[in-house]
């Protein structure tokens, strides 16, 4: 889960790196107050989003009293920036900096192990900054303590370490005028996987990093992995998008090769969704009725590879339930195989039977690139 | 010949109480795979598949002190203390079949994993095969029979599904695999891309490999290197999947754990590294197939 701004900096508070005064702004609260309380004259502005360049597409404002702030912000509230709903406005004192630093701790996938980075050459992507001016320290999970003569990186190594996160990166790390080093930005992904050691990220407000709010289709989705059994095959992913083809792919690979195979056909997914493992009927159910809810769908396709356990018949009963419940009058394109194929696909026969559905099915003869150009010509017809 | 796998593969099941566990012990077996015992703390003395489950690895080895895989099905809670105590008991490969374990557990074990040489395969790995010799985990299902005959070309997949229908593939034109191994969907792998050609460039069965790869990572460009510094010289090719995830804002996980979209790591950058160095791309993953065919 990728962090807001503001969330990083409450968490690096925590481990003693030093963070701007500041204060967070909703709609619809008073931002007068909110400055007033603050007690500062010069502040900065700064939109709460998913993603960085905010500078350059108008996210943050220089403010110099409270009638130029609560415009600032109303602004903010009023637009998009980079095409992000904005949810929160930072208001913060503003730093009197006299230079920017970068440090950042992520794990260095070659090299299997978290690697920091400090550049003092900070304020712009660690990608354009040329390799001689980057220091990089390797570190060790096993080891708390580590030796690096960077201001801030014990306590940056504690905050990655305790909070089980996958990238902490302070962008500017702003050396003062009077000589202080200020986390000026904070960018915090935590890794959801550790999510049964943190209690306290259940407490996070709802997210996506497609730039809107979560639509209510996303957010029943993720309901369905919750609880102990969350590890025991997952159907929780579901991202909406612009197009009209609804999605039930199996299989994180199969999903993503399929994505691209139905662009290629000249279809438009109205979703990205996979489930994978070996999920139960009632998870595949409660995805499948969800995929098949969002309006102004033209077609459905359901392809997974050759599974090497996951149990066709069973998932397959999943989406039966749900075909029988809203029996979709659009082109449906089924292609899959593994164990229990042919009771699966019986299943998928006999509801199309009982429901009149226009559906076509495919076992492993055929390759699921093709069924996708199957599936964008039924559409098209 | 084949790799990772041999006649002399003696495997533990950790975790083999559990209902994957005891599903995996049996695919195994049935893919005469010698699986010797099984290991879950507090259960020892009884059976499960018809062979001993034991309190720890070090019991387990002082009864079969043959035994040099493991294959770990254990909740992700847990992986980190199986892993830590098949490393300790120097069991030289390790196979993690659990799905979403913390990042920070993995490269604990990592790092433990390499100071005694030992070769991790996953976490989130299905397994691996090496037809007409035996199977890790369920590769294949109850297909694998239909699926996999010994054959010339190598597979290497990111993804579990895709390691399966990769091989469908091979075998539907005909021809065969010397080995297929589902190397994990996760940021972190114990073993990557680069190090099974490594280990393909060995083995003389294998004549060509065919890779599933993903958007997001780095492990792509490890193969770039590899060739190279000639560490693999037989023929590659390789589908590289996510060419849509542009769409979706960096740092996004699209796919897989490790599939995050990321400067410079997009399918589309990947391909271009590796055509650089020869390597074949296909347009679509059953292309794949038909690169290689000539070469087989």
């Amino acid at each position: 889960m990728n962090l807001y701004e503001w969330e990083g900096k409450k968490i690096f508070q925590k481990y003693g790196i030093a963070t701007p005064k500041g204060v967070v702004v909703r709609r619809g609260e008073d931002i007068g107050k909110a400055y007033a309380n603050l007690g500062m004259t010069d502040v900065i502005v700064k939109a709460q989003i998913l993603s960085g360049k905010r500078g350059k597409n108008n996210g943050i404002f220089f403010c110099k009293n409270e009638a130029e702030t609560i415009d600032a912000v109303q602004g903010l509230f009023d637009t998009k920036i980079r095409g992000q709903y904005v949810a929160s406005v930072l208001i913060e004192e503003k730093l009197q900096i006299k230079k920017e630093n970068y440090l950042s701790i992520t794990y260095d996938t070659n090299k299997k192990q978290p690697v920091l980075i400090y550049s003092e050459s900070g304020g712009m992507d660690i990608e354009d900054v040329p390799e001689n001016k980057i220091k990089k320290f390797w570190l060790d999970v096993r080891n708390e303590k580590i030796n690096a003569d960077v201001p801030f990186s014990q306590e940056l190594w504690n905050c990655f370490l305790s909070e089980d996160a996958r990238v902490v990166e302070i962008n500017p790390l702003a050396r003062t005028e009077d000589g202080r080093f200020v986390a000026a930005d904070a960018k915090v992904a935590l890794d959801d996987d550790a999510f049964y050691r943190h209690e306290e990220w259940k407490d996070f407000e709802p997210r996506t990093m497609m730039g809107r709010l979560p639509t209510e289709r996303e957010l029943a989705v993720r309901k369905i992995d919750e609880g102990e059994n969350y590890y025991r095959g997952t159907a929780g992913k579901y991202i909406e998008m612009d197009g009209d083809v609804a999605i039930l792919f199996s299989g994180g690979g199969a999903s993503i090769a399929n994505m691209d195979a139905l662009n290629k056909a000249g279809g438009r997914p109205a979703n990205y969704t996979e489930y994978s493992g070996n999920p139960p009927r009632e998870k595949v159910y409660q995805l499948a009725k969800i995929v098949l809810s969002k309006p102004g769908l033209r077609g459905l396709w359901i392809a997974g590879g050759v599974a090497n356990f996951t149990n066709v018949a069973e998932t397959f009963q999943g989406i039966v339930d749900a075909l029988d419940e809203l029996k979709p009058n659009f082109p449906i394109v089924v292609r899959r195989a593994g164990p229990f194929e042919d009771e699966g696909m019986k299943l998928m026969r006999d509801c199309a039977a009982r429901n009149g559905l226009n559906m076509k099915l495919f076992g492993k003869e055929v390759s699921m690139s093709e069924t996708a150009e199957v599936l964008v010509e039924m559409i098209n017809k | 010949m084949s790799i990772l796998l041999s006649d002399k593969t003696k495997v533990v099941v950790q975790g083999m109480t559990g209902k994957e566990g005891a599903k995996a012990a049996r695919a195994m077996l049935d893919y005469h795979t010698d699986v010797v015992c099984g290991v879950t703390p507090k259960k020892g003395g009884q059976d499960a598949e018809g062979k001993p489950i034991f309190n720890s690895i070090n019991e387990a080895r002082q009864k079969f002190p043959e035994i040099n895989t493991s294959a770990i099905y254990v909740p992700p809670f847990a992986v980190k203390g199986a892993v830590l105590e098949a490393i300790d008991n120097d069991i030289k490969l390790i196979n993690i079949m659990a799905e979403r374990v913390p990042i920070k557990d993995t490269a604990y074990f990592l790092a433990a994993a390499k100071e005694k040489n030992i070769m991790i395969v996953g976490p989130s790995s299905l397994g691996f095969i090496a037809p007409g010799i035996g199977r890790i985990g369920v590769v294949g299902g109850t297909l694998v029979e239909e699926i996999f005959q010994p054959g010339s070309i190598g597979i290497i997949s990111r993804s579990g599904g895709m390691t399966n229908e990769l091989s469908w593939q091979v075998r539907k034109a005909g021809l065969g695999q010397s080995a297929a191994v589902h190397v994990g969907g996760d940021l972190l792998m114990g073993t990557t891309y680069a190090d099974l050609l490594r280990l393909f460039e060995k083995d003389d069965q294998t004549k060509a490999v065919v890779i599933f790869g993903e958007h997001g990572g780095g492990y792509e460009f490890e193969i770039v290197d590899a060739i190279k510094r000639k560490e693999f010289t037989k023929l590659l090719a390789i589908f590289i999947g996510g060419k849509f995830a542009n769409l979706f804002p960096e740092g996004m996980n699209i796919g897989h754990a490790g599939a995050i979209v990321g400067r410079g790591q997009g399918a589309a950058e990947k391909e271009e590294a590796l055509r650089g160095v020869g390597v074949m791309i296909a347009e679509t993953y059953e292309n794949l197939v038909d690169l290689v065919k000539p070469y087989a």
